[in-house]
């Protein structure tokens, strides 16, 4: 591919070689991104349009300029869903961070029966939605086995979690997280394969301490590993959907309603497929401030 | 075991002039102590999974009892038999394990090679496109699934299982993991490669891809878990009951058994124990096994 | 370069938006072409959208019995998820893979179809039906979009066993509210010592509640966005559940209680519940997952004696389930369709489906005596009195307002029953919402 550039002047030579990589980058990445552009991509640039017009889904989408963003700004639902989303988020993107880490850490160690606690961990990540959501909520019930529990240090009358509108939301991060650990926690194990060990021992005979080796050594090791963790948690967590449905279906009241379930509502309940892709719209800009702030916050640390 | 040089832990004790004598003693009440905590919460995470084995062994007005009743009084093994003799629970794990293999393998390929491309090559709109990866992510699929179904009708592709196939196996995700896990792998061994001759694919596949089995097997786990516990996917595509996948069919069954609990739990049991049995083959094989190729900075 | 990348994007989305819009008006189902000559053969097929059809043999009596009076027509049935049947009907009519015949399952769903113009104009049909409510609430300014062939209705289901074990009265049709609150409060303790059951159970639906205040009080409407008449009817639920006589909103959540296990493992000794409910009862007493017991149905409560037995009609509320024509239907199979659609919603239909324990939207003598004649099903008067004397008023109010309003119903009524807010609180909360996301847009 490259033996007819190989005389050519300099000048050239940087042009044609830009060409030729630029056609090398393009093929790896071609059989993915045309499988991708055409049954991603496309919805979803359609899913920005219909964000402007009152599309039904069955008549056609009239161009409604910011209309339905207005109407947004409006919604008091939408505000409710929208704090929802960030609270959990905000207490479900650190607890999943700090449990998965910790777990991740201490099973990458010798520790005897390593592999069953991984699986273990991992457990709730494949057990069935349904199941959880049953079980859990008896768990969280008024007489059941967590208020018992509590009640041994003087927490008495707790209502049932889930059927509360104080306790509902932390009922439910907690579910997330517990669903949730194994899976990152996976994932960090497999950026931890990738630290060299010559690092550890470095920095040992260094006299650096157990404290010192994880921040200078394993963080920064498990930069692009954790950069990804944290953006698949955090969009994950603002896209928060079916735990909720199953477990409090939003309520009581709408006291766990989240902006997924919003344009769940908005668009299959009340055939407002425009109104709903404008609030999805509203979903994506959020993660994908989020994301960039990481990104941006990422590049730095790493430089 | 080579395994111990990896791990952070182990170095400690590789560096005995370190380490006073009395911290052995402190190491092994630490350790039992380790221990206890690990085996209770193991017991707290399985406890579900317990609940719904224990519900399948249940008669369905056993399920409710409250307080919470921890055994069945006499167990309903004949659940499992019914289950296969009630459904179509063969063609359901075929169909989901034809997916599951078929989905896993396309993005571990197409994911992995569009990695490469986005972590080591140098093209215009790299970032761009790039961004357009992560965005969609970002984006409720529940938003976009009519415009998409619509699309995929006409390519006549609904109702069939490459609809699925087409759905999940170029999903941003795979890309976005490989490509993170290439951003760890220096580039002086992708430069060595270039020096011994080896064209960029050569490096993709003789460098890249060894050194990313830990990332391999996560996707794989990953990949594999979510086709087989998708639900909502199969449920807009997949309408001919001979192409259903367990997820499902389940559903239906349930359906059908209005609120039979113990059946529901039955089933939930049975969908659970391929996905674990490929977990506890995979992460021995994969975790484990790359103690020996692991990345010698 | 970035632009460059976008526009082509962009082009390409063009261009698939484009083919999605010219799929989504075609009809692709059954792949046959209405080419003339033939049209009068290929008419005798026609597909209907259907749900858990193991479990729902209905669809499967309409279908036979409209063969069996029909021999050269064959309706087709396509099974669709119960529980996302909207969903996936959507999906389906934005893509023209829809069936013929588009089952209306949920009330609440028939507006989006209605307005979307998915559903054909059967006026013609429905001209030669008798007039009835559930007829009316399938017709949107004179044109009549789809025909009933079922109609719930919600009435009271009791124990006979337990009543009597508590020593209390059977309802002999004329209980009020107040009847009924004293005499769940009686079952109550009359079981007390018996192995205990509470006197009533009252499902987490918010129809429970809503749908009897709907139904009975003059001039209440659930679009109006004012919802002070709900206030009565739940003071009563809130009383109820603080006197113990039936099981907490909280618990029925939390422990996923079920009104077939609640009632029929006589965990409660009555419950009001929608009328399919006869048919699942008698099934699952036969299966064994009921227990055996006596039972009978009696109407249910009502707001005052104006309105019992034996003069009065008692009112309340339930779901019509109706047929309609998918516009994208072959034209060779229109008439097929329509015959079908006729038939179904005639008395003939209605006796199809009330011998298999199904509540039919024409109610006759005939049709009543087929349907007690199952076997189970109860005997004595006023279960059948019950059954033919009834003002139903439907559950979900024909209105493209509907379910955004039921999003906000709900939110309400969980909040009230679950008692994180006070009755007055929630209701202005629920009012302000109408106001300000249903009723201004």
């Amino acid at each position: 591919m490259s033996s007819t550039v190989a005389g050519a002047p300099p000048a050239r030579r940087r042009g044609t070689l830009k060409v030729r990589n630029a056609i090398i980058g393009y093929s790896f990445i071609a059989p993915n991104f045309i499988g991708f552009a055409l049954l991603t991509l496309v919805p979803v640039i359609l899913l920005f349009y219909y964000g402007f017009t009152d599309w039904n889904v069955f008549t056609g989408a009239t161009f409604t300029g910011l209309d339905n963003f207005q109407r947004l700004l409006r919604d008091a639902s939408f505000w409710k869903a929208l704090t929802n989303t960030l609270y959990y988020s905000a207490l479900h993107i650190p607890l999943t961070l700090v449990t998965a880490l910790s777990l991740a850490l201490l099973l990458n160690t010798g520790l005897r029966g390593r592999s069953f606690f991984r699986t273990v961990a991992f457990f709730p990540y494949i057990t069935s939605i349904v199941a959880i959501a049953v079980v859990w909520n008896m768990l969280f019930s008024e007489t059941g086995p967590i208020n018992r529990f509590l009640a041994i240090f003087g927490l008495t009358d707790l209502p049932g979690w889930t059927a509360s509108a104080q306790l509902a939301m932390p009922a439910v991060i907690l579910v997330g997280v517990w669903r949730e650990m194994g899976y990152y926690m996976l994932l960090i194990l497999a950026g931890l394969q990738t630290i060299p060990s010559q690092l550890y021992e470095a920095a040992a005979i260094d006299g650096a301490n157990a404290w010192k080796r994880f921040w200078n050594v394993t963080i920064p090791g498990l930069r692009p590993t954790l950069f990804f963790v944290t953006v698949m948690l955090t969009i994950g967590s603002l896209k928060v959907f079916d735990l909720i449905l199953v477990m409090t279906d939003g309520g009581p009241g709408q006291a766990t309603l989240v902006l997924s379930q919003f344009i769940y509502q908005k668009g299959f309940i009340e055939n407002q497929f425009g109104y709903a892709s404008s609030s999805a719209i509203v979903l994506f800009l959020i993660c994908i401030a989020i994301t960039v702030f990481q990104f941006i916050w990422n590049q730095r640390k790493d430089s | 075991m080579t395994a111990t040089t990896l791990q952070p832990p182990q170095v400690e004790d590789e560096i005995p002039a370190f380490r006073p004598r009395k911290r052995t003693a402190l190491g092994t009440i630490s350790r039992i102590v380790l221990y206890v905590v690990l085996i209770v919460a193991s017991a707290g995470i399985l406890l579900p999974f317990y609940w719904m084995i224990v519900s399948s062994l249940k008669t369905n007005n056993e399920v409710f009892t409250v307080p919470i009743q921890w055994l069945p009084s006499v167990p309903q093994w004949q659940h499992y038999v019914d289950i296969f003799a009630r459904t179509e629970m063969i063609t359901w794990l075929q169909n989901t394990a034809f997916l599951a293999v078929v989905i896993t393998g396309l993005q571990l390929f197409t994911g992995s090679f569009a990695a490469y491309g986005f972590s080591k090559g140098r093209f215009p709109g790299r970032n761009i496109l790039f961004l357009a990866y992560i965005g969609t992510i970002a984006v409720p699929w529940q938003s976009y699934m009519i415009p998409q179904f619509v699309i995929m009708t006409d390519l006549g592709l609904a109702n069939t299982l490459w609809a699925m196939v087409a759905l999940q196996a170029f999903t941003p995700f795979g890309v976005f993991l490989m490509k993170q896990f290439f951003d760890t792998i220096p580039e002086e061994l992708s430069e060595a490669g270039r020096l011994d001759g080896l064209s960029e694919y050569g490096i993709y596949a003789r460098i890249m891809m060894p050194l990313s089995i830990p990332a391999i097997a996560s996707l794989t786990l990953l990949s594999f878990t979510f086709v087989w516990n998708d639900f909502l996917g199969p449920l807009i595509y997949l309408r001919n009951p001979d192409i259903w996948t367990v997820q499902l069919g389940l559903r239906t069954f349930i359906g059908q058994y209005n609120a039979d609990y113990s059946m529901i739990m039955t089933g939930a049991v049975l969908s659970v124990l391929p996905v674990a049995i490929i977990f506890l083959l995979g992460q021995r094989f994969f975790v484990e096994g790359i103690a020996s190729t692991g990345v010698k900075g | 370069m970035n632009r460059r990348i976008a526009a082509t994007a962009a082009l390409a989305s063009m261009a698939l938006f484009l083919t999605a819009c010219s799929g989504g008006t075609s009809s692709s189902e059954g792949g046959e072409t209405a080419s003339g000559g033939d049209g009068e053969a290929m008419g005798g097929t026609i597909t209907m959208s259907a749900w858990n059809v193991a479990s729902t043999p209905e669809f499967q009596s309409l279908v036979d019995g409209f063969n069996a009076t029909n021999p050269d027509y064959t309706v087709e049935i396509v099974e669709y998820d119960t529980n996302e049947y909207d969903t996936q009907m959507v999906a389906d009519l934005a893509a023209g893979t829809a069936p013929d015949v588009v089952t209306q399952k949920n009330q609440a769903y028939f507006s989006t179809y209605a307005d979307g113009g998915q559903l054909m104009d059967v006026s013609d049909v429905a001209a030669e039906l008798t007039p009835s409510q559930a007829l009316d609430s399938f017709t949107v300014d004179g044109t009549t979009l789809a025909v009933p062939y079922r109609q719930d209705a919600w009435v009271l289901f009791y124990n006979k066993d337990l009543f009597a074990a508590a020593g209390v009265e059977e309802p002999d049709g004329t209980w009020t509210w107040d009847d009924y609150e004293q005499a769940a409060a009686d079952l109550t303790a009359g079981l007390e010592d018996q192995g205990g059951a509470f006197g009533t159970y009252q499902h987490g639906w918010n129809a429970a509640v809503q749908g009897f205040a709907n139904a009975q009080v003059d001039g209440a409407d659930p679009l109006s966005g004012d919802f002070e008449f709900y206030k009565p009817y739940y003071e009563r639920a809130l009383r109820m559940q603080e006197a113990g006589s039936q099981e907490t909103f909280g618990n029925i959540s939390t422990n996923q209680l079920h009104y077939t296990s609640e009632f029929g493992t006589q965990k409660a000794a009555s419950t009001i519940m929608g009328s399919w409910y006869v048919a699942s009862l008698i099934a699952q007493q036969a299966s064994g997952d009921a227990d055996e017991f006596e039972w009978g149905i009696a109407p249910a409560p009502q707001l005052d004696e104006s309105t019992v037995y034996p003069d009065g009609t008692p009112r309340t509320f339930g779901n019509p389930t109706g047929l309609a024509i998918n516009p994208a239907i072959d034209e060779a199979k229109v008439d097929t369709a329509k015959a079908f659609l006729a038939w179904a919603a005639s008395a003939e239909g209605a006796k199809a489906v009330a011998s298999i324990g199904i509540t039919p939207a024409v109610v006759t003598d005939e049709v009543v005596e087929t349907f007690f004649a199952a076997e189970g099903a109860p005997q004595d008067e006023l279960s059948k009195w019950t059954f033919s004397n009834e003002a139903i008023t439907p559950e979900h109010p024909t209105s493209s307002l509907t379910p955004a309003m039921w999003t906000v119903l709900g939110d309400m009524h969980s909040a009230i029953m679950a008692e994180t807010e006070s009755i007055d609180d929630a209701i202005a909360a629920a009012e302000e919402r109408a106001a300000n996301e249903v009723l201004s847009n």
